[in-house]
Order: structure tokens, then C-alpha cells, then sequence
């Protein structure tokens, strides 16, 4: 497990440092100067470019990112140039928020989903199967924010039930957090019901004509117990991976969602470093996102062989 | 007219009058401004409420009404304010879009104040008075105006804000009026402006259409972009408590503010990413007010008694730029071609919803006094068109019309684009990105020869409300202006320009006008089909607000119903 855990490690450093360099390298092709985006489009030339000289952006991108990658290294995020403060503090609280999202969106969507591919696994064919089927794949097809926009205009504006907006005021309790996430976090849980549901489904139905399950059902176990002991666990293996990447999806990947939401989570922040060529945070933030994805990546693969006795990290088998 | 009356008028006009005041009384006396333009005009140059009565009086007509009446309102209540999120700074001398002006101008406030009506009104100055040739200006500040921090407001403090803001950097533009040699404090109280050149709408230059020009303590400004980290000083009649970057902040009564108690006790601001969620927001209760909505937007909101649509007509309008120094528009009959294509008042229906003024290719908004009304409208003419193509050896017209994500741009973009092709022309669509349009191309080119929205073979870009037509001229027509994207060069307009922009009497500045609006009919640089309706909506709960075309958020009267 420690080889498994040190080979995972290494590869996860490599593949951050290849994204900063990647994010770096495709910055210099996007339009727009920090100067001009702080100074606006009206500023003299003269303004812009002697801002550029204060910030350092008028150098050669390849000292810019030795500058930014030096800094890394003992451990310093960088400085956003457009704001003039720590990378991090302008990550951390765009982070928070949209850990909470993910974890309300995580907590309706998985079971549910779970739930919804089991049953239709285990009705497999029938009406039950394919109305769960038909529904999920028809909400995954749908672009989130149009799945969004229904959602506000039922519980938002014409029930009134739930706010359309998922920021809470400062100082909000936790109760009223989640309030105020509910209507986002429904709106991811239609638009990924139908895959994780889908891989679930296929895995119960895999499970169910096995060797194992039907040595289990002539025993003459009960169906309960044969599907709780020996189906799930095996059924259950794809979910793990599928639902690790959709951690990561959730936590780095929701810009649409966040944009009608009026939600400030990362997504928005690194678009917004992305449009203002403010190259520190865009790769601190790219980095913190590309993080994420390898914890929860590599925490799936562990759940994976903790499950599946037959995979052994790191051995020769 | 009684004696009194009378002996009053002869009075004011021979001991405090200057010639300036007194070429106004004369342009009233003599018929050549109605009622409402003696009524901005006199404000310009510092005549009070009570001596403007008195002149009404004395020609016949009614006495004043400036202020809108206004119904009572309930005090209390904290008001939900919805803001599109802004990238760029809240600096006051950097402030450069929509968004962030309108969060500066909650706690910061101006020597002068616009009204929607066009009037130059007292605001942080409580009066003004020009010297015979408009080339020197003496404003007296208003006494007892505390800042957020205690400090009353001194000519110390307007002195270093005016020089700041003609200082290198500055995003605020007033560079061209006066330097900051020319700007001196007489006394605690008074401040001294020498201008460049005579500008007899001085006044109006430093209200909140220039809306950089917060005033703040000398100690904030002596240390520029310290604004916001020392908490938006200004005297404003809310100030902030907490701000939350690209979030929310939250605002509280200025409890000392010199026009009077708030009735609000706080106000309360959330960044919008998208104007999707704003309007949402509005339609769920979630918000109270929104800064500005489309035409398109705004509709949902009107016919229903749970909201307030507010319409205002104003300068803001559309500049469709073809380079005049390039083919296919070296050739001013080709210009003309294209402006002809455009049925005018359709367009203002079918993109505008019918929320905007008919244009006339030039900046001269007929709100302006400025602005001589007899000049012939341009008419959508195929016929004409087609022939001035073929004239020209253009029968073949293809370009591309090149713009921004913005409000209204796309559809106007489109819709000239069809009304072109009924003549035969062809024109291709360019929507960019506001970065992509406002930068320089590619990113650390030189930007004015280099960024879309300046070199393009023609452009289509937005223009705030002003109260004055004096930017627009000098900046995007005269030979000189840095945002003359149609690349324009006339020594005849340029001269005219100057004339118009010297000219204290009404009489000169409109014939100046009208002399500048035929030639631009003849060469047509720029497209103007329509002046907008500067359009935004709040829940019925609000109460007294008045919008301004600039997108400032005044709530000093407001209240919650």
C-alpha cells in the first residue's frame, strides 16, 4: 500500500506540474492584459503599460512562471495581480463555498442515484427500468442551466419555496445554508442522476446474472440477503470510480451552475482570473481544482481495493 | 409683472450678475430658450432657486418645481439592491463601467449634481459663479457636509480631489478643462477653478456624469487606491460596513448627512454574475432594485403591480463607427448607403421594444440645449441606397460589423445586418468577448492602433448619458479624439467643434450644431439609429426612486413602502 500510495503520489506532482506549465503556456494565447483589465478600456497606454511594469506583467511568460513556481515551492500560492493579495485568500473562501455545494449536492445525488440504478437493475426491462432509465438519461441530455432555470421558476418564483440565489447572507446558520443550496445542488442531482444511476444499473445487472449470485440464490438465500451480501459489493465497484470523478466535477467544474446561481465557488473565480489574465491565481486555482481531483481520485482507487479483494496496490499479484 | 418684480430683476441683473447670467436673462427675455433650457441653462452658471423664480415671474411664467414630488416613505428597512459584478477597480479615479460606479456613488458624492432633467444643481458645492469669460470658476462648498469619518468636508479636500484627478492615470478625463496648477483654494469654504479654454457648462463636468470625480478626505487621496481598503470615505448618505469582494456589501445610514436623515437604515448589495440570475433575483423578491435592465429583460415586470418599471430618456446611445480611411468606407457615399438601409423606427421597436429615441448619425441628442432641432431626419431610403452604391462602384458592399456581448449589441448587430441585405450588402457578424473588443490585439500591441473596438472597419459600440454633448464631439469626432473609431478627420468639423465648444450663448452653440450634424449627415463616419431609454425595475415596496442615466443608485430619499 505505501509503494502504491508513494508510485501515486509522484505521478500526482508530475501531473500538477505539467497542468501549471499547460496553464501558463495557453495564457499567452488569450487576449487581454492585467494593466487593461484593472485600468479599464479608456485608461491611457501609458497608464496601462506602466501598471504592467509595477505587476511584472510585461515580462517574458517563462520568468513569470519560474517566479510563480519558486514561490510554490515554499510554499506560496502567488499574488493575484489583479487584486493585489494572497492567491490564496481569494481561493480559500471561493473553495469553501464550493465544498458546500458539492457535499449538498453529493449527499441528495449519490444515494439517490444509487438507489434509482439499483432498483432498475433489479427490475431490469420493465416499466420501473425504463421510466428510471428514460428520466435520468433526459435530465443528463439537458443543459444545467436549463435544468436550473425550471427548478427557479417552479420552487423560486412560482411556489416560492426555496431562494433562487445560493449565496446566504454572512453569518448564516447551516440550516439556511443548505436552504439556499438546495435548488443548485437539485440541479446537479438531475444532470448526474442519469450516469451515475446508468453505471450502477449496469453493474446490479452484471452482478445479478453472475456465477456467485446465482450459486447464492439456488443455496436458497434469500433474495434480500443475496443482494445485500453478494450483489451490491460487486455491483457497487464502477459507481466508486464514476462518482469520484463526479466529486471532483462538482467541486471544480460548476461555472454554469454557479453563474445562475449567482454563486461565488471556484469556477467562477478561475474563469474570472482566466478573463482578466491574472496568470497567478488562474494556475493557483487551476492547481487547487487539479488537487482535488487526484485526493478524490486517488481515495476512490483505495475504496476500490478495499472492496475488491482481488486488486492488490502496489503488489505483483 | 408687479414693480417689485421688476426693480428686483434690475437689481440682480446689474450688481450680481455677471455677463454670462445676464446673456441667459437676455436669451430667455428674447424667446430664444422655452422655460425648462433657461432652467438648466441658469443652474449651469449658478443662479439660485429663489433669483430663478424671480426671472420666471418676471417673463410670465410659473415659478420653480425642481424636485420631483415625492411621496412620504416609512423610514426603516434595509433595501436589496441587485449590481452586476465588475472586474475592474473601485478606485474613483480608475472607476470605468456600470457596476462599481454605481457602488462608489452610494457612499461617495460629487461638487455638482445632474438631474434627469438635465439641470446642473447644487450638491457638495452649494453655489458657483463664472468670471466674464467662463474661464474661471469660483464654487462655494456647502458648510457643515461631514465625511463618514467625522472630518468636515474643507477646500482642502476638494482642492486635492480635483488635482488628483487631473493627474496622470486618471481615468476621470478632465485633463483637457484644467490642470492642477489651476485649481486653489480661497478660504475654507471656497474653491478656484482656472480652466484651459472658456467651457460654460464647467459645472456639469464635475457632477456625477464625470463619475470619477468622488469627493474625499485629502488624506485618502494623498495616497491613491487606498479608497477602498480605508472603508469608501465619502459623504454619501450611506456608508459602507462591509464589503465582500465581487459578493455583497452592506451599507448604513450616514446619520450626519447634510441633506437630511435617510429614511432607509441600510442598504444591502449583491454581485451578480449574470443577468439571468439578476432578473430571477427581482422576479423572486430576493432583490429590491436592480441597477439597469434590457428593454428585454425589463419586460416581464411591466403590467404587474408587484414591480416598477423605470424609463428614462437619455444621451446614451449606439455608435455604429465605419473607418473613413479605409475601403470599403473611404467612400462617404457608401456610408451613406449604409445608414440608409436602417428604418429607424422599426429598428427602435424591433430591437429596442421601443425603448430608445430615434437618431439622427450624430451625437446632438435632442435633450440637449445644445442641440438645433431643425436639422432633417434620416430615413430609411433603399432606393437612394442602391444608387449610391452603384455610384460609387460598390454594387458588391461586403464587410464586417464587429462588437461585444452587451445588452442590446447583438440584436442591433443582426438588425443591421437584414436591413443591409434588403439593400444587397453583406455583412458578416463579429461578437466578441468585452476583454477581446477592449484590448489591444494581440495582448501588449500598441492598444490605440491595435484594439478591435478602434480599428475594426466598423464597429458597433455603447456610449453612457451625458449632460453635455462635449465628449462625444471631443473624443470621438474631432481629428483628435482618442475614441475616434471611425478614424474621422474634417478641419471644417474640427473647427466648428471648437467654436461649439467656446461658445457661451445658446444661439452659437446651436448653429455650431446644426452645422456639425449636416456635416456628418453628408459624411457620415458614424451610425447613430437611436438613443436609449436608460430602462431598470425595482419591487413596488419601492418607494421615490429615481433612476439616472449614468447608472448611479440614489437612495438618500428612498424607502421601503
Amino acid at each position: 500500500m505505501t509503494r502504491f500510495l508513494l508510485k501515486r503520489l509522484g505521478l500526482a506532482l508530475i501531473t500538477l506540474f505539467m497542468l501549471s506549465v499547460i496553464v501558463f503556456g495557453i495564457s499567452t494565447i488569450l487576449p487581454g492584459n492585467v494593466g487593461r483589465a484593472v485600468l479599464g478600456p479608456f485608461a491611457t497606454q501609458e497608464s496601462v503599460d506602466t501598471l504592467n511594469e509595477q505587476l511584472g506583467t510585461n515580462r517574458l511568460v517563462f520568468t513569470q512562471y519560474v517566479d510563480w513556481a519558486s514561490g510554490l515551492l515554499h510554499g506560496d500560492l502567488g499574488t493575484s495581480l489583479t487584486k493585489q493579495v494572497p492567491a490564496w485568500d481569494l481561493l480559500s473562501p471561493a473553495l469553501q463555498n464550493s465544498f458546500k455545494l458539492a457535499l449538498v449536492a453529493f449527499l441528495i445525488c449519490v444515494p439517490l442515484s444509487i438507489l434509482g440504478g439499483i432498483v432498475a437493475g433489479l427490475r431490469y426491462g420493465r416499466l420501473t427500468d425504463r421510466s428510471i432509465t428514460i428520466t435520468g438519461i433526459s435530465f443528463a441530455a439537458m443543459p444545467e442551466f436549463v435544468t436550473g432555470i425550471v427548478l427557479i421558476l417552479i420552487f423560486g418564483i412560482w411556489l416560492g419555496w426555496l431562494p433562487v440565489t445560493a449565496q446566504a447572507e454572512e453569518g448564516a446558520s447551516v440550516l439556511t445554508q443548505v436552504k439556499y443550496l438546495l435548488l443548485p445542488a437539485l440541479t446537479l442531482t438531475l444532470v448526474l442522476f442519469g450516469y451515475i444511476a446508468r453505471i450502477t444499473r449496469a453493474g446490479m445487472i452484471e452482478a445479478l446474472d453472475s456465477d456467485y449470485a446465482r450459486t447464492a440464490y439456488l443455496k436458497g438465500l434469500p433474495s434480500s440477503v443475496v443482494v445485500r451480501k453478494h450483489v451490491l459489493r460487486n455491483a457497487l465497484l464502477p459507481t466508486i470510480a464514476v462518482v469520484a470523478v463526479q466529486i471532483g466535477y462538482l467541486v471544480g467544474g460548476l461555472v454554469a451552475v454557479e453563474l445562475l446561481f449567482n454563486y461565488q465557488g471556484i469556477g467562477l473565480l478561475v474563469l474570472e482570473a482566466a478573463r482578466q489574465k491574472d496568470l497567478p491565481l488562474l494556475t493557483a486555482g487551476v492547481l487547487v481544482i487539479g488537487i482535488v481531483y487526484l485526493v478524490v481520485t486517488l481515495v476512490a482507487d483505495i475504496l476500490y481495493a478495499v472492496l475488491n479483494p482481488r486488486i492488490r496496490l502496489g503488489g505483483t499479484a | 409683472m408687479d414693480r417689485g418684480t421688476r426693480r428686483a430683476v434690475e437689481e440682480f441683473r446689474r450688481n450680481e450678475a455677471g455677463p454670462l447670467e445676464n446673456q441667459v436673462i437676455d436669451e430667455l427675455i428674447g424667446g430664444e430658450l422655452d422655460r425648462d433650457e433657461f432652467l438648466r441653462r441658469a443652474t449651469m452658471f449658478g443662479i439660485g432657486a429663489g433669483t430663478l423664480g424671480l426671472l420666471l415671474k418676471y417673463v410670465g411664467e410659473a415659478d420653480i418645481a425642481f424636485a420631483a414630488p415625492q411621496t412620504a416613505v416609512q423610514a426603516g428597512g434595509t433595501i436589496r439592491v441587485g449590481i452586476p459584478v465588475f472586474g475592474a477597480s473601485l478606485e474613483p479615479y480608475l472607476l470605468n463601467e456600470g457596476g462599481s460606479l454605481a457602488f462608489a456613488g452610494i457612499p461617495g458624492e460629487y461638487l455638482t449634481f445632474t438631474s434627469p432633467q438635465g439641470k446642473v444643481l447644487p450638491a457638495l458645492a452649494a453655489s458657483w459663479k463664472p468670471n466674464a469669460d467662463a474661464t474661471v470658476w469660483t464654487f462655494q462648498l456647502r458648510k457643515g457636509v461631514r465625511f463618514h469619518n467625522g472630518k468636515e468636508m474643507t477646500s482642502a479636500d476638494v482642492v486635492a480631489c480635483l488635482k488628483h484627478y487631473v493627474s496622470k492615470g486618471s481615468n476621470a478625463g478632465l485633463g483637457p478643462s484644467f490642470d492642477a496648477d489651476g485649481v486653489s483654494a480661497r478660504g475654507k469654504y471656497t474653491v478656484v477653478v482656472r480652466l484651459k479654454s472658456p467651457t460654460g457648462v464647467f459645472p456639469y463636468l464635475l457632477s456625477q456624469t464625470t463619475y470619477q470625480a468622488i469627493i474625499q478626505p485629502a488624506a485618502i487621496v494623498a495616497k491613491p487606491g487606498t479608497w477602498v481598503a480605508s472603508g469608501m470615505i465619502g459623504t454619501g448618505a450611506f456608508k459602507l460596513k462591509n464589503y465582500v469582494d465581487k459578493r455583497s456589501a452592506e451599507l448604513v445610514r450616514h446619520t450626519a448627512y447634510w441633506g437630511g436623515r435617510p429614511a432607509l437604515d441600510g442598504v444591502r448589495i449583491t454581485y451578480f454574475q449574470s443577468s439571468a440570475a439578476l432578473v430571477l433575483a427581482l422576479r423572486a423578491g430576493q432583490v429590491d432594485l436592480v441597477m439597469q435592465l434590457s428593454p428585454q429583460e425589463a419586460q416581464p415586470f411591466r403590467n404587474n403591480s408587484k414591480y416598477t418599471v423605470y424609463g428614462l430618456p437619455t444621451a446614451a446611445h449606439r455608435q455604429v463607427c465605419l473607418r473613413t480611411d479605409v475601403a470599403p468606407f473611404r467612400d462617404a457615399r457608401v456610408r451613406r448607403a449604409v445608414a440608409l438601409v436602417i428604418d429607424r423606427p422599426q429598428q427602435v421597436e424591433r430591437v429596442m421594444l421601443g425603448a430608445a429615441q430615434v437618431g439622427n448619425d450624430n451625437p446632438f441628442w435632442r435633450g440637449f440645449d445644445s442641440t438645433d432641432r431643425s436639422t432633417k431626419q434620416r430615413r430609411q431610403n433603399l432606393e437612394l441606397a442602391r444608387a449610391l452604391l452603384s455610384a460609387a462602384g460598390a454594387e458588391n458592399l461586403k464587410f464586417n460589423l464587429t462588437t461585444w456581448n452587451f445588452l442590446d449589441h447583438t440584436d442591433h448587430a443582426a438588425s443591421i445586418q437584414a436591413y443591409a441585405r434588403q439593400a444587397g450588402i453583406e455583412v458578416g457578424l463579429e461578437v466578441m468577448d468585452v476583454g477581446k473588443y477592449y484590448d489591444s490585439e494581440p495582448a501588449g500591441a500598441d492598444y490605440f492602433t491595435t484594439t478591435p473596438w478602434l480599428n475594426r472597419q466598423a464597429t458597433l459600440t455603447e456610449y453612457g448619458a451625458r449632460g453635455v454633448p462635449n465628449i462625444y464631439i471631443t473624443r470621438c469626432y474631432m481629428s483628435t479624439g482618442d475614441w475616434n473609431a471611425s478614424h474621422y478627420k474634417n478641419s471644417e468639423f474640427d473647427s466648428l467643434a471648437r467654436t461649439y465648444l467656446g461658445a457661451a450663448e445658446i444661439a452659437a452653440q446651436r448653429k455650431a450644431t446644426k452645422r456639425m450634424a449636416g456635416l456628418l449627415l453628408r459624411d457620415t463616419p458614424v451610425i447613430t439609429d437611436y438613443f436609449i431609454r436608460y430602462t431598470t425595475a425595482s419591487s413596488s415596496k419601492v418607494k421615490n426612486y429615481v433612476p439616472e442615466g449614468i447608472s448611479h443608485i440614489r437612495l438618500a430619499k428612498v424607502g421601503l413602502g
